[in-house]
């Protein structure tokens, strides 16, 4: 559980006139929940690559309970995002002829942190998303249960933060809601900060908290931003 | 780490196969050429360390190597048979035998020469005896005949529209140790035996204008001379070659190794000298006028030094190979990582290190190269061992395929390098950004 403070932050790419994504000050407390919705191309994803370290901010600050993710080297990133973030995507990015059981444990064992008790966490999870079937081929499986499979592998190794960008686009309303539900409620459970990224309005209903980007600014924020 | 790899190689299994295989088939190249080459030269240099000088008409050294050392037919141009009782004579000889060719038994070369010879020439029999008689002979490790079976010889090959000698059917009496030369395949008799099928060694009745020592009577030949009487019967009815003026000869006649008298000419001389100093010497003495005296050592030597650069074009040739397949196979892998970007981005975004990255890459890559030159080594060996198999099974000649340890050297060059080369896309995948790798 770790608060956010991003603090000056913009983002520009080459041959882009404004900035893909400016924010001057925003505050998310330890365990808060947030929705940010926004028009295609409104940043939303620049937003979770620079949260999550995967694009390298250049101007301005971000703090995830301290930590200032930019001082930090590429490896050293790695290595925090690992421990720190459970990501979801729109595209589950799965590994295909791996079973579920070991594509959720596939980025703990890579960084060599997977133990016994690493393994009998992922396999309660697959019971807590509704898979009965650890060793199955996840190329073998639904798009509802590959999502869930990512679910689950986002928050084995209990991480502070859990970022989804699009959990439910690409899935039926059924499914959508189901892996909507799961991740709110494992977020709860597991007391882990979480920002969602939606453009799903079932799943955005379920959060008090949203802001809305428009042209990479924050246009809108809804209920109790500042804390 | 293991589990991921291996998953991924099934995934893309045809594609791993053929990285594989052509790493395997460019490795093989190179491997085959180098054993054979080293095959070649230690089983004729092996080949040839029993014949220490050989003396024969002036001519081609070449062949008159590949002629006695490895018995390949040839018409040799002939000498006196005085070098042979001169040499016989000569103090600083310790031995010397002639040999003489010409007959065949189906494809296994007649040779016609002494015990001496056959008793230095390999390490004693397997099984009977040396021949003793005129009628008798004894056959190389190779020959696929049973004791005490019948040889009759043939003059040529039944290729060359050879025909049968009728006058002497030579019976097996032994078996001659194996001596990885092309010897093995060969039938030795008593060279008597072969100068009297030709009707050579005797007095004048061969018209041999250029014979030599008249004054001394052939005593040798002289005592083969009664066997007209005791002609094996049935063979005289088959005669049709008069045209050769054969003579019958007598089978149980001891043999005789003594040259006192006129002797016929001769392809060649096998000489073992008593001294370094001496070989030298008498190879000075023999080479001039109308004989030739070679080392056989040397005369080799020359030979590898031409093959040696047929060695260094076809090692050239591989390697180029190898080069290529190499530069092909980066640019592949190279394509296909840019084509995996999503994957390896997604791999570090959920949590997996970049050195992670790094070593999956590396390790699925090098583990297939890998695999590649191990396959290469022993397919290359395969290779080599299958050709030195059927020049033996043609020639009798043995070439020994084997690794040598400057191979090892070769072999860690060629892992250090692919393991460098690997190094390379598994580098790109580290350096690839994992945000860019996760967009569209
Ligand atoms: N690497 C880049 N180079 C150039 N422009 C980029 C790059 N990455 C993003 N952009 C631009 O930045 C803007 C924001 O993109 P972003 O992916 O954050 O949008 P988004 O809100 O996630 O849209 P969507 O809802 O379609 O996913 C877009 O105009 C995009 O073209
Ligand atoms: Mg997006």
């Amino acid at each position: 559980m770790l608060d956010l403070s991003i603090e000056a932050v913009e983002v520009t790419f080459p041959g882009l006139a404004t900035p893909a994504l400016s924010i001057d000050s925003f505050h998310l407390p330890a365990g808060g929940h947030l929705a940010v919705t926004g028009a295609s191309g409104s940043g939303k994803s620049t937003l979770v690559n620079i949260l999550t370290g995967l694009e390298r901010l250049k101007k301005g600050t971000i703090r995830w309970g301290g930590t200032d993710i930019a001082s930090l080297s590429e490896s050293r990133r790695d290595r925090w995002r690992g421990e720190t973030i459970g990501l979801v995507m729109q595209d589950f990015h799965l590994f295909e002829g791996l079973s579920a059981l070991d594509n959720i444990l596939l980025p703990a064992r890579l960084a060599r942190v997977a133990n016994a008790a690493t393994v009998e966490r992922a396999r309660e999870l697959l019971t807590i998303v509704g898979l009965s079937r650890p060793e199955q081929k996840v190329e073998t499986m639904s798009r509802g249960e590959m999502q869930r499979v990512a679910v689950a592998r986002a928050i084995v190794r209990k991480p502070a933060v859990i970022i989804a960008d699009e959990p439910t686009a690409s899935l039926d309303s059924e499914s959508g809601a189901q892996v909507a539900e799961l991740i709110v409620t494992l977020a709860e459970r597991e007391g882990s900060t979480l920002m969602v990224v939606s453009h799903d309005p079932a799943l955005i209903e379920r959060f008090d908290n949203r802001i809305r980007l428009v042209g990479g600014r924050i246009a809108q924020a809804d209920a109790q931003v500042a804390a | 780490m293991i589990r991921f790899i291996l998953a991924d190689l099934n995934r893309f299994r045809l594609g791993a196969f053929f990285i594989a295989a052509i790493v395997a088939l460019a490795v093989a190249l190179g491997v085959a050429v180098t054993l054979q080459e080293r095959a070649l030269r230690l089983g004729s240099a092996r080949a040839a360390e029993k014949f220490d000088l050989i003396v024969g008409a002036a001519g081609s050294e070449t062949q008159l190597v590949l002629s006695s050392v490895f018995l390949q037919p040839s018409a040799l141009p002939l000498m006196t048979g005085k070098v042979l009782s001169d040499l016989e004579a000569d103090p600083r000889v310790a031995w010397a035998a002639p040999i003489g060719f010409g007959d065949f038994f189906g494809t296994s070369p007649i040779v016609g020469t002494t015990t001496t010879l056959v008793k230095n020439l390999s390490a004693g029999v397997s099984e009977g005896a040396i021949f003793a008689r005129e009628g008798e002979a004894v056959i190389g490790a190779d020959v696929k005949l049973p004791m005490g079976s019948t040889v009759k010889p043939m003059h040529g090959t039944l290729g060359e529209g050879g025909h049968t000698h009728t006058e002497l059917a030579y019976t097996v009496v032994g078996r001659l140790k194996p001596t990885g030369s092309a010897w093995d395949k060969a039938i030795l008799v008593p060279i008597r035996a072969v100068w009297d099928i030709h009707g050579l060694g005797h007095h004048h009745d061969d018209g041999d204008a250029d014979e030599h020592d008249h004054d001394h009577a052939a005593a040798g030949a002289d005592a083969a001379k009664p066997a007209d009487a005791k002609e094996p019967a049935g063979h005289d009815d088959h005669d049709g070659h008069d045209e050769h003026e054969h003579h019958a000869i007598d089978p149980n006649q001891a043999i005789n190794e003594q040259w006192q008298g006129e002797l016929p000419d001769l392809p060649a001389v096998v000489v073992k000298p008593k001294s370094i100093a001496d070989a030298y010497k008498l190879r000075q003495q023999y080479r001039k006028d109308a004989t030739l005296a070679v080392f056989p050592g040397e005369v080799l030597t020359t030979l590898y030094a031409t093959l040696g650069d047929v060695k260094q074009v076809l090692s050239a040739v591989a390697a180029g190979a190898q080069l290529l397949v190499g530069a092909a196979l980066i640019l592949v892998i190279v394509m296909h990582i840019g084509q995996r970007r999503k994957q390896i981005g997604a791999l570090r975004a959920f949590g997996a290190p970049r050195e992670a990255v790094f070593g999956i890459v590396w390790l699925e890559l090098f583990g297939l190269v890998a695999t590649g030159i191990m396959a290469g080594l022993v397919l290359g060996y395969l290779a080599a061992r299958v050709i030195a198999a059927r020049l033996a099974a043609d020639s009798g000649f043995h070439m020994p395929v084997g690794f040598a340890p400057e191979d090892m050297t070769s072999i860690s060059i060629l892992l250090i390098a692919s393991a460098l080369l690997c190094a390379l896309p598994a580098i790109i995948a580290y350096r690839q950004p994992p945000a860019s790798a996760l967009r569209g």
